[in-house]
C-alpha cells in the first residue's frame, strides 16, 4: 500500500488508504483527504513560535517589573538578612512597625538566596531592582555602593546626627564616615573576633587563665601539640585557622590580630596601604610561629567533624555564633569560654578586635526615603535592639552595651555572651576604602606565602603587599 | 523557521561577544558608568605576573593531563577491545566518573588527597612511606589535580579510542602476523597511525577542557597553594565575579581565547604532518 500525491498549486492532495464498502474483505478503494500546503503548515508554525515568543517576552517583562508593581502606595520594601533567626526578627520588627504605622507600610522579606548576599544586591543595583532598605550590608563594601552613586547619604536625613550620636562613640563615627565626608551607612550589628578555648585543656596543660600574649600562647602550643598516635604527624593542635588564601579567611585570622596588636590602626588611608608596620611584622612572624613549629594545623581541617569539639585543636578564633553551635553538638563534658585576641607581650591596655559589621543602608531608588529612615530608626532602637539580641544572639553595635542595665537581664541569662559584651567597647569594623576586598586579597597572597609556606621572610612579604596595594590604589 | 536560532545566536553569542569587545577598552565594575581606558586593560595585562603564572599552572596541567590520559584511555581501551569476560561491566565502570558530577568528584578526591585525615596518605603511612602534601604542597598540588582530572575524564576517552580501535581493518594485523611481527610493532606500526585521527579528537577536546580548568582548583585548593593551582580560567573568573574588574576580566579572555585557537593550530598542524 502506498501513499499517491496530486499537487495542484500550493494545495497537495493525498490519496491516504483504499478502503471500500461491500468490497471483499481485504480490498479497499481510494480515499481522499486535502491536507494545506507545505508553506500554510510553515506559516502556521511560525505564527504559533511567534505566539510563544511574544507570550515568553511579556511574561519576562511582568516578572521582571513585578517587584515595582507590587509596591503598596506609601510603602517601603525592605531585606533582612536570610539567616533563620534574622528573618524572625525582621518579621516581629515589621509586624510591630505596620501595627502602629497602618497608613505607612514596610514590606519585608529575606535578601533572595544566591552564592552570597554581595552578589545579590550588586545584581539587584545592576538591575535597578534593589530594595529600599538592606540590613546586612558589609562595611566594607558600602564605600564601593556610595562611590557608585547608588546610596542616600543618611547624615542628609533629618534626625541622623541624634540619632547616631546617641548609638555609637566618636570612633566608630569616624570609623563609618565615607572618604567624600557624608555616612551613609547606620552602624547595626556586631559579631566581634575572639579567641575560644577549651576551659579543661587550658587547666589541664598548666595555665590558670587563658593564654593571651604570643609567648604564652607558644608556651600553650608546646604543651598541647603532639603526635597522639605515633605516626611521627603532630594531629592535636593548639589552635587552628582555615589554611585558605581566600580574602575573607583574612578578617578571622590576620586582621583581628592586627587591630589587637596595633589597637586598631588602619590598613588603608587615603588611597595608600598603610599595613607595613611593626604591628602587621609582630604579626606575621607570630603566626609564621605558630604554623612553623606545629602549633596551628597547616592542613584543611574543615571538612572533618568540628575539631574543635572533638578535641583535636584547644582554641579557635571565632565569634558570638559558635555559642549556638556548640551547645548543640559539644559533649557534655566539654567546657568553653571565650577570651580576647592574643597580643605581642608589650602590649598595653585594652585589646580591640575586628567585629564584622553589618549595617543598614537606603537605596538611592527609594521613593520615600523619609518613611524609609523613620522605619531604620524604629528598627534599632533601644526595644528591637534587645528583641534583636534575644531573637538572634548577635550584639547590636551601640555603646556601652555591657553596662546599659536595660540589656542586662539578657546577659544574665546569656552569660557566654557577656565577653562579647566587653570586647563591644573595644572593636573595630573595616577602613572606609574602595577595593577592600582585593586590599585583603593581596595580603593574603603574601600571608600564605610567608605564613604558612615560610617562601618569603615577613619582612619581604609585608613590603610586597604594600608595593601590590599601593600599585592596585594607582591603577 | 531559521528565526529561534537568530535569536539564539544575537542573545547568547553575538550580542556578548560584541559587548565583551567593548568592555576590553572600558574599565567597569558593574556598578558604575563604564569609563574608556583605550589600551589600559592590556597594558595591565602584560604587567600582571598572575595571569603569566595562571597561563603557566595551565600549561603545565596540560602538559600532565594530557599524555596521562591519552596513554591511560588508549591502554585501557586496547584492553577492552580484545575479548574478556565482563567487557560491558568494564566499559560502564570506565564511563561512570564521566557522566558524575565534577563537584562530587572534586569533593570526593579532596577527601581522599587529605593531608593526616585522607585515605591515600593514611594507606602509605601504613605501608611505611611518608605523607605526601598532595593539595598542600606547591609542587604537588597540580600534579594532583591532573590525576584527579584524568580520572573523572578517561572514560570518555576510552570509548573514543575503542571506536577508533574497531575501525582499523583486522587483515592490517593478519598480513603483519604473517610478516611475523610481533605485538608492539602492530601497536606502532599498525595501531597508532590508523587512529591518529583520533588521536587528534582526543588531544583537541583534551586540551580544550584542559584550558577550560576551573571547578577542580575553585573547589579544591582555591587557586593555592602559594598560587600553584590558579588557573588562567580561574584567575580570569576571579577578577570578573570576585573583584568586578569586568573590562580587565574580559581583555584577559579575549587573551586567554587567542591563546587557545593557536595552541590547537599548532597541534593541527603538527599532527597534519604526522600524517
Amino acid at each position: 500500500m502506498g501513499i499517491n500525491k496530486l499537487r495542484i498549486s500550493n494545495c497537495e492532495f493525498r490519496i491516504k488508504s483504499f478502503k471500500i464498502r461491500n468490497l471483499p474483505a481485504g480490498k479497499t478503494g481510494p480515499k481522499f483527504e486535502i491536507r494545506n500546503s507545505k508553506s500554510e503548515i510553515r506559516n502556521k508554525e511560525v505564527l504559533n513560535l511567534r505566539k510563544v515568543i511574544l507570550f515568553s517576552s511579556v511574561l519576562f517583562c511582568t516578572l521582571s517589573c513585578s517587584e515595582k508593581s507590587s509596591r503598596d502606595i506609601d510603602s517601603v520594601i525592605y531585606w533582612s538578612s536570610n539567616n533563620t533567626e534574622e528573618i524572625e526578627f525582621a518579621r516581629v520588627a515589621v509586624n510591630l512597625w505596620n501595627k502602629k504605622n497602618p497608613g505607612k507600610l514596610v514590606s519585608f522579606q529575606p535578601v533572595p538566596e544566591g552564592q552570597s548576599s554581595e552578589e545579590i544586591i550588586l545584581a539587584a543595583v545592576v538591575g535597578k531592582t534593589t530594595p529600599d532598605i538592606y540590613s546586612n550590608m558589609w562595611q566594607g563594601d558600602v564605600e564601593s555602593y556610595a562611590d557608585a552613586g547608588a546610596l542616600i547619604a543618611l547624615d542628609t536625613l533629618n534626625g541622623f546626627w541624634d540619632l547616631i550620636n546617641d548609638r555609637c562613640d566618636t570612633s566608630v563615627i569616624k570609623e563609618v564616615t565615607s572618604g567624600d565626608g557624608h555616612i551613609y551607612q547606620i552602624p547595626w550589628k556586631i559579631n566581634p573576633i575572639m579567641l575560644l578555648y577549651n576551659e579543661k585543656v587550658i587547666e589541664s596543660i598548666g595555665f590558670d587563665n587563658p593564654p593571651s600574649t604570643y609567648d604564652q600562647i607558644f608556651e600553650a602550643g608546646s604543651r598541647f601539640s603532639k603526635d597522639k598516635d605515633g605516626d611521627g604527624y603532630v594531629d592535636q593542635w593548639f589552635g587552628y585557622s582555615e589554611v585558605i588564601v581566600t580574602w575573607w579567611q583574612r578578617l578571622f585570622d590576620f586582621y583581628p590580630l592586627y587591630i589587637a596588636a596595633s589597637d586598631g590602626a588602619p590598613l588603608v588611608e587615603k588611597n595608600k596601604a598603610v599595613f607595613n608596620n611593626k604591628y602587621a611584622l609582630k604579626v606575621f612572624k607570630f603566626l609564621h610561629n605558630l604554623y612553623q613549629k606545629r602549633y596551628f594545623a597547616k592542613e584543611r581541617l574543615s571538612q572533618r567533624q568540628d575539631v574543635f569539639l572533638s578535641g583535636v585543636i584547644a582554641t579557635r578564633f571565632t565569634g558570638p555564633w559558635e555559642i549556638a553551635h556548640a551547645e548543640k553538638f559539644k559533649p557534655k563534658e566539654l567546657e568553653y569560654s571565650f577570651t580576647h585576641m592574643p597580643v605581642p607581650d608589650d602590649h598595653e591596655g585594652p585589646v580591640y578586635t575586628y567585629c564584622d559589621p553589618k549595617n543598614i543602608v537606603i537605596f538611592k531608588t527609594c521613593p520615600y526615603p523619609d518613611l524609609a529612615w523613620q522605619f531604620v530608626k524604629f528598627m534599632i532602637n533601644k526595644e528591637n535592639d534587645l528583641q534583636f539580641l534575644r531573637i538572634t544572639n548577635q550584639l547590636p553595635r551601640r555603646k556601652n552595651l555591657d553596662d546599659d542595665s536595660f540589656f542586662s537581664d539578657y546577659f544574665k541569662k546569656n552569660p557566654k555572651m557577656i565577653p562579647f559584651a566587653k570586647q563591644s567597647d573595644y572593636v573595630k569594623g573595616t577602613d572606609q576604602a574602595l577595593y577592600l576586598k582585593e586590599v585583603f586579597d593581596l595580603i593574603s597572597q603574601e600571608y600564605e606565602a610567608s605564613v604558612i609556606y615560610g617562601k618569603k621572610s615577613p619582612e619581604e612579604a609585608l613590603s610586597d603587599a604594600e608595593k601590590a596595594v599601593n600599585l592596585l590604589y594607582l591603577q | 523557521m531559521v528565526s529561534p536560532y537568530i535569536i539564539h545566536f544575537i542573545i547568547f553569542v553575538a550580542f556578548p561577544v560584541t559587548f565583551s569587545l567593548v568592555l576590553i577598552f572600558h574599565k567597569w565594575n558593574i556598578i558604575s558608568p563604564m569609563e574608556y581606558i583605550g589600551f589600559g586593560n592590556f597594558i595591565r595585562l602584560f604587567n600582571d605576573e598572575f595571569f603569566f603564572k595562571s597561563v603557566l599552572n595551565t600549561l603545565i596541567f596540560l602538559f600532565i593531563h594530557i599524555p596521562l590520559q591519552i596513554i591511560i584511555a588508549l591502554t585501557i581501551a586496547e584492553a577492552l577491545n580484545r575479548k574478556i569476560k565482563f567487557k560491558g561491566f568494564f566499559r560502564a565502570a570506565y564511563f561512570l566518573p564521566v557522566v558524575v558530577s565534577g563537584v562530587v568528584v572534586t569533593m570526593l578526591w579532596q577527601q581522599l588527597y587529605g593531608y593526616d585525615s585522607g585515605l591515600i596518605n593514611r594507606f602509605l603511612v601504613n605501608l611505611g612511606f611518608s605523607k605526601v602534601g598532595w593539595l598542600v604542597d606547591p609542587n604537588v598540588a597540580m600534579p594532583s589535580i591532573a590525576i584527579m582530572a584524568t580520572w573523572k575524564n578517561v572514560g570518555l576517552y576510552i570509548i573514543l579510542f575503542l571506536v577508533g580501535l574497531q575501525t582499523v581493518p583486522p587483515h592490517y594485523y593478519e598480513a603483519a602476523e604473517i610478516d611475523g611481527a610481533n605485538y608492539f610493532q602492530k601497536f606502532f606500526k599498525i595501531t597508532l597511525p590508523s587512529i591518529n585521527p583520533t588521536i587528534f579528537m582526543v588531544v583537541v577536546l583534551s586540551t580544550i577542557g584542559g584550558f577550560s580548568l576551573f571547578i577542580e582548583p575553585y573547589i579544591m585548593t582555591g587557586g593555592g597553594p602559594l598560587n600553584s593551582t590558579l588557573s588562567a580560567v580561574l584567575y580570569i573568573y576571579k577578577q570578573g565575579f570576585f573583584y568586578y574588574h569586568m573590562g580587565y576580566a574580559a581583555t584577559l579572555g579575549f587573551f586567554f581565547a587567542l591563546l587557545i585557537l593557536s595552541v590547537v593550530a599548532i597541534q593541527r598542524k603538527f599532527i597534519e604532518k604526522e600524517k
